[in-house]
């Protein structure tokens, strides 16, 4: 932290100092510049290591130092990654959770949050305080009594088995971020609304509903990366091949007396983190803001 | 302070029921049935047999892998947090002094946040390996400090930490993100007018900067900590709490009674003891935060 003692500086502040200090503090900038480009390269290395070891072939990859390139490319991993595993399929399933559990948590926490904030009824404040329960709560708690429920009523190994849970656990989140922009909505445009004769239901459809596209894409976009990625719940409920999200696929490339195939590994764990990746560096700018409002919302 | 004049009760219930029911369904009843299923000894199929308080006692007084669990949860907690919030205060601080290059250091720095746990299982799997040597043994052969070359995942001394570090990896730059945010909004005149005064970087950090920041810090704290007290799938898909009990937390050991042993009832327990251990940890940290704010 030492290393940091130094601060922003506007440019007028800049030249009004005498030249061995503006020297010093050049110096200082410069610092803090390298300081911050090792921590990034620290931070991302692991990932970078992870796509390069894709394309290695394996002798390379056995002897190799980690920061060499490698010495020749070749995709064979990948082929063989898609060989072993069921890859096409298990990102297939992966989309119909995913997608499936994100309209849910947008519809109903749009609704959620319209009843409570828009309609307004007498326990509001309890119910938003149950939801609150939500998230502090760890979702493991679920895991035996949904195991339990669903053996009960035939649902153990379904889509709905692991999108109830994602969802129901997203939802809090999801009903503060559509509440606090309702917020804001100016209640005159209501009451516009209110003496042209629409009701409740009208109002939602055509006032609440496209105002809300913005927030929409932001929780949308929040839970994507943590639905796709889940694990706990697709390993606890999911029994066959057949209903396999990513995560659970890759799984399967620990091979027999757990012997692993590396280089096509990492070339599997690569082919399934691209997706959302690329999306997520497509849409860097909304994504980042939608990771930092969701989780301070939450 | 309801926004629409006319509404009637059943519309409330329209709107609300159905988020209501799917959130009663996956998390409230749950619950419930936990702290239900805890009273019992039950696997799930010989008939429940209800006895107390007992499973309670074993868990407290009888079963040393629960305290052994509790103990490596605290020590998950505490480099997880040291990692993601100590880590995202000192990059976000850097990153208000650059001038260059603010948007792609943030872009970087977040990506591990959007890799599933099992990649990252794999990829810190390898890491950390000895044999073949992992990237974090040749990385100390080539700066020659070979002596220091270790099975990571294996030595019941470096276990617990090795397999914090991912999750505090994983998780840091989204906490960089919002702390920055808060820092980027700090005033520039208040600093300003310390340094006026005389104040050094330190002192305007945490007299000035921090106390206004002080309401997300709480915040992010929070949200740190309880998903840290509910970290499962690294350590789990890593050692599977190994080697014996070391880098066994509460919900891998949870996880194993209920689907490995099969002894709902006990896993149960174990489940109310974390929700009851988080409720406690948000409670403690609103009093302890809070009140550094007052004095």
């Amino acid at each position: 932290m030492t290393l940091t003692a130094t601060r922003p500086i506007r440019p007028s502040e800049q030249e009004s100092l005498p030249r061995p200090r503006r020297r010093q503090l050049h110096l200082q900038r410069k610092l803090t510049g390298v300081i911050v480009a090792l921590i990034v390269i620290v931070q991302v290395y692991p990932l970078a290591w992870l796509f390069i070891t894709s394309v290695r072939t394996e002798q390379d990859f056995a002897g190799g130092n980690p920061f060499a390139l490698p010495t020749e490319i070749t995709f064979d991993n990948y082929t063989r990654a898609f060989a072993t595993g069921n890859l096409g399929l298990n990102i297939l399933n992966s989309l119909i959770v995913t997608v499936g559990a994100i309209v849910v948590i947008v519809f109903l926490g749009m609704m959620g949050a319209y009843a409570l904030q828009v309609l307004g009824f007498r326990f509001s404040r309890f119910v938003r305080a149950l939801f609150l329960i939500g998230i502090i709560v760890p979702v493991q708690v679920a895991l035996v009594p949904l195991f339990v429920d669903y053996a009960a009523v035939n649902l153990l190994d379904t889509y709905q088995s692991i999108i109830i849970p994602l969802a129901g656990f997203a939802l809090p989140t999801s009903i503060y971020l559509f509440s606090s922009f309702y917020e804001y909505i100016p209640g005159e445009i209501y009451e516009a609304a209110s003496l042209d004769g629409a009701g409740p239901y009208r109002i939602f459809g055509q006032i609440t509903l496209p105002l809300s596209v913005n927030t929409m894409v932001t929780v949308a976009m929040v839970n994507s990366i943590f639905i796709w990625n889940d694990f706990i719940f697709a390993n606890t409920f999911v029994l066959t091949d057949d209903l396999k999200t990513i995560p659970l696929g890759l799984q399967n490339y620990i091979g027999a007396m757990g012997k692993v195939d590396w280089t096509a590994t990492f070339a599997a764990v690569c082919v399934s983190i691209t997706p959302l990746l690329l999306v997520f560096l497509v849409l860097n700018k909304a994504m980042t803001y939608s990771l930092a409002s969701g989780a301070t919302k939450g | 302070m309801p926004m629409l004049p006319q509404r009637s009760r059943l519309s409330v219930l329209v709107f609300l029921l159905p988020p209501l029911a799917l959130y009663g369904i996956a998390v409230l009843l749950p619950i419930f049935q936990s702290l239900f299923l805890s009273f019992f000894d039950w696997d799930g199929i010989s008939p429940m047999l209800f006895v107390g308080f007992e499973n309670y006692v074993r868990m407290f007084t009888g079963d040393t892998v629960f305290w052994i669990a509790f103990r490596n949860t605290l020590g998950y907690v505490v480099i997880c947090l040291v990692l993601q919030l100590g880590g995202a205060l000192i990059v976000a601080s850097l990153l208000t002094l650059l001038r260059r290059g603010r948007e792609v250091v943030k872009t970087l720095y977040i990506l591990p946040a959007v890799i599933s746990t099992v990649a990252i299982a794999f990829l810190f799997q390898r890491i950390y390996s000895l044999d073949p040597e992992g990237l974090i043994n040749q990385v100390l052969e080539f700066i020659g400090l070979g002596n220091l070359q270790n099975a990571w995942l294996s030595d019941v001394s470096t276990v617990l930490a090795a397999v914090s570090v991912p999750e505090g990896w994983r998780f840091t730059g989204l906490y960089m993100l919002i702390i920055y945010a808060a820092l980027l909004a700090v005033p520039a005149e208040l600093e300003e007018a310390a340094k006026l005064d005389g104040a050094s970087w330190w002192q305007t950090f945490w007299r000035i900067r921090f106390p206004y920041i002080r309401p997300v810090w709480i915040t992010t704290t929070i949200i740190a900590t309880t998903n840290a007290l509910r970290g499962f799938d690294i350590p789990y898909l890593l050692t599977n709490g190994g080697p014996g009990q070391s880098s066994e937390l509460l919900t891998t050991y949870m996880y194993k009674t209920a689907f490995t042993s099969t002894n709902y009832g006990y896993a149960s327990t174990i489940s109310v003891f974390v929700v009851v251990e988080c409720l406690v940890a948000v409670g403690l940290i609103f009093l302890l935060l809070r009140r550094k704010a007052d004095a």
